[in-house]
């Protein structure tokens, strides 16, 4: 068994560090970091970004901020053996960036068949109208996987940011109690 | 490449695999495991749900249909430890009635082997791992037997707040036995209740196979050969014996393993994926498929969750993942009116920030935050399992696509029929009553689609080669040297969690094994 204590009792202050690329070197740093200090997206183009920050807000409030879009960037660029999201769980066949791809592809041709405009465009008022039709599969005509999984996936990705690390935890006045805190890199 | 012939040579490290690897290295025999994930550690279980996905499954060997496909990547394996390494280590057993129900209400399967032959398997593997729990008050449901080795785990206000309710209903609700250390067990520390076991224990409280059957497998000599995967089984040129397998190392290179024994202890959906893809001029439906079973009566249980909410602060993040209380009482195949088959109750569990926003996967936006403010240490839920019966159409059967290796991928059909329909739907009502009578502030049920959870059949069980794939060690029918272990070869699914009767038949298979080499081993 290997060697460790039974419990790392490490208050706050620590989250789910990722590792970027920042002017060509490699540094770890918590996704919500990386969209504060701007950090080129690996895969997501600005519009794709944009669309998964708007919609991430949409679903959980501090998704934006938590950096949800460099979230699922970083972790789209790894190999999906070594992918942290729920995509993985919730059986999408890899590679799980065509999902992503075609789930705001998707987005936007309901959001102008519905608004007119794409879903950054919205109001935020309108944005969740649509959300909301999204996860009952109401929106005619659309593509792709169905909106009810595509609410699926990005709302465990938002939930994931906001509170599945420490400070999520933290921000509940849950107690995190980890074993091995999510610290480590691998 | 070919490497030198082993005695055994055991497809998958999870828990059947590391308990027949156990038996045999420790009877002198020389194993080899592979497996087709990384051989994880201890100290890879990061406290994290998100960090824990790492130990499952990404990725589709699997194409999922049907009705309702089987959501089986959070509850799979992938990687040394198999889903034992992340299991919630719930141990309660099969009953009488489940290896009898065919002869009972003349439908499904017999089992070829009763209760009476797996008992003293179960007493074997809760000596030997630790169980914690209470056996006598589960006797009230099923035939007596040894007393479990720990006393029952810590309960929590999560959990007790229910029995008012349970009491109400007419359910008696005793200890859930777990695979868990109540107290120091074999070295073994006590549990923490820090909630984290879903994503793997690393202190060895919880039974998983790295620090029990697996560990003892490597004391005696067994071979695990991480990042490899299997494609094939390998015949002779009569198809009378299988001579080993052909597998892709770590450095994703064709490799050869013979051996005396092959054993098949994949998960359920991928040893029949493997049976069928190592058809040959003798075996031309695929190995051990004389009968055309291979690959049917795919099974798993569905979930009934009922959500409370209460005014106290009940520490829900306090606990195992693994449930405080269990009750038989719905055991019955009948209990439910115009419904078949039978449910297995649970209460009281710790939960993460997942589960609570999960508890409400309607709400979203403002109102999603202001539910994750009041669901934090007021939220509790029932989980109630409840039986899949086995039908022929759900199955599992290969695709022209193919993975990375050239393997064709399966296909995993499943639909649930009108009895699992109508069983989910009393488990519900019932779950909401029990919770309305406990005087929760809110209470719900969670509808929608129906959870599938563990996933069993594919191989079957049975008495001959017309009714099934192997008999009841999970030798073959056809080809003495090929056998299967796992819950693949359940012919029913009962409602109970699986790992403990997968234990206990690895258990029985093996040492049978061991007991007949001579007629094995060429």
């Amino acid at each position: 068994m290997a060697d460790i204590g039974r419990r790392g009792f490490v208050k706050g202050g620590t989250v789910s560090a990722l590792v970027f690329s920042v002017g060509g070197a490699e540094v770890i740093m918590p996704a919500g970091e990386a969209r504060a200090r701007g950090v080129p997206f690996r895969l997501l183009d600005a519009h794709q970004g944009e669309t998964l920050e708007a919609l991430g807000e949409t679903l959980v409030p501090q998704a934006r901020e938590s950096g949800i879009a460099h979230f699922i960037d970083q972790q789209l660029s790894v190999p999906p053996n070594e992918s942290l999201l729920q995509a993985r769980i919730l059986n999408i066949r890899p590679p799980f960036a065509e999902f992503y791809r075609t789930a705001i592809a998707s987005i936007d041709g309901g959001s102008r068949k519905i608004f007119g405009r794409d879903f950054i465009q919205l109001s935020a008022a309108d944005q969740r109208e649509f959300v909301d039709l999204m996860r009952q599969n109401k929106i005619e005509g659309w593509t792709g996987p169905s909106g009810a999984l595509v609410y699926a996936v990005l709302r465990s990705d938002a939930v994931d940011v906001v509170y599945g690390t420490m400070e999520g935890y933290e921000s509940l006045d849950i107690p995190y109690m980890p074993h091995i805190p999510p610290e480590k890199r691998w | 490449m070919t490497n030198d012939k082993v005695d055994v040579v055991i497809v998958g490290a999870g828990a059947s695999g590391a308990v027949y690897a156990s038996v045999l290295a420790k009877a002198g025999k020389k194993v080899v495991l592979i497996e087709s994930g990384p051989d994880w550690e201890l100290s890879d279980l990061i406290s994290s749900e998100i960090w824990g996905r790492r130990v499952k499954p990404a990725g589709a060997p699997i194409l999922l249909e049907g009705k309702n496909p089987m959501g089986y990547a959070g509850q799979a394996g992938w990687g040394v430890g198999g889903a034992a390494l992340h299991y919630f280590a719930n141990f309660p057993r099969l009953l009488p009635t489940d290896f009898k129900v065919k002869s009972e209400h003349n439908r499904a399967h017999d089992w070829p082997i009763s209760y009476q032959d797996v008992a003293p398997f179960y007493d074997k593997v809760a000596r030997e791992i630790g169980v914690s729990g209470d056996a006598k008050a589960e006797e009230k449901w099923r035939p007596a037997g040894e007393a479990y080795p720990m006393p029952p785990m810590k309960t929590f206000r999560s959990g007790e707040i229910f029995l008012k309710g349970f009491e109400a209903s007419g359910i008696p609700m005793v200890p859930a036995p777990v695979g868990m250390n109540s107290v120091e067990f074999n070295g073994r520390p006590a549990c923490l209740y820090d909630g984290w076991c879903h994503v793997g224990c690393p202190i060895g409280a919880l039974a998983n196979p790295q620090i029990t059957y697996l560990g003892e497998a490597r004391m005696a000599g067994a071979e695990v050969r991480a990042l490899s995967t299997v494609t094939r089984i390998l015949t002779n040129q009569a198809g009378t014996r299988v001579t080993g397998v052909e597998y892709y190392d770590d450095k994703q290179q064709k490799q050869t393993q013979e051996a005396s024994v092959v054993l098949l202890a994949a998960w359920s959906a991928q040893n029949p994926r493997l049976l069928l893809n190592s058809a040959t001029d003798k075996h031309v439906k695929g190995l051990s498929n004389a009968s055309g079973l291979v690959g049917h009566f795919m099974m798993t249980h569905h979930v009934a969750s009922t959500w409370a909410m209460f005014d106290e602060d009940i520490k829900n993040h306090m606990g195992t993942i693994a449930v405080q209380y269990m009750s038989y009482e719905r055991y019955a195949k009948t209990s439910h009116p115009g419904a078949f088959g039978s449910s297995f109750i649970t209460a009281g569990f710790a939960l993460k920030t997942s589960d609570l926003a999960n508890s409400r996967a309607d709400l979203f936006g403002p109102e999603l935050a202001d539910y994750m403010k009041r669901a934090a240490r007021h939220l509790a839920g029932i989980k109630t399992f409840g039986e899949d019966q086995p039908n022929m159409e759900n199955r599992v059967e290969l695709t022209s696509a193919k993975d990375e290796f050239g393997m064709p991928l399966g296909k995993l059909v499943h639909s649930y029929d009108q009895d699992a329909v109508a069983l989910w739907n009393a488990n519900l009502e019932e779950g909401l009553k029990v919770a309305k009578a406990t005087g929760a502030k809110e209470a719900w049920s969670s509808r929608g689609s129906i959870p599938t959870s563990h996933l069993m059949g594919g191989t079957i069980m049975g008495t001959s080669v017309a009714n099934s794939v192997v008999d009841s060690y999970g030798q073959s029918h056809e080809i003495p040297n090929l056998w299967v272990a796992g819950p693949s070869i359940f012919p029913t699914a009962g409602a109970s969690n699986p790992t403990f009767t997968i234990f206990a038949l690895s258990q029985r298979g093996a040492e049978r094994m061991a007991s007949q080499w001579a007629t094995l081993s060429n």
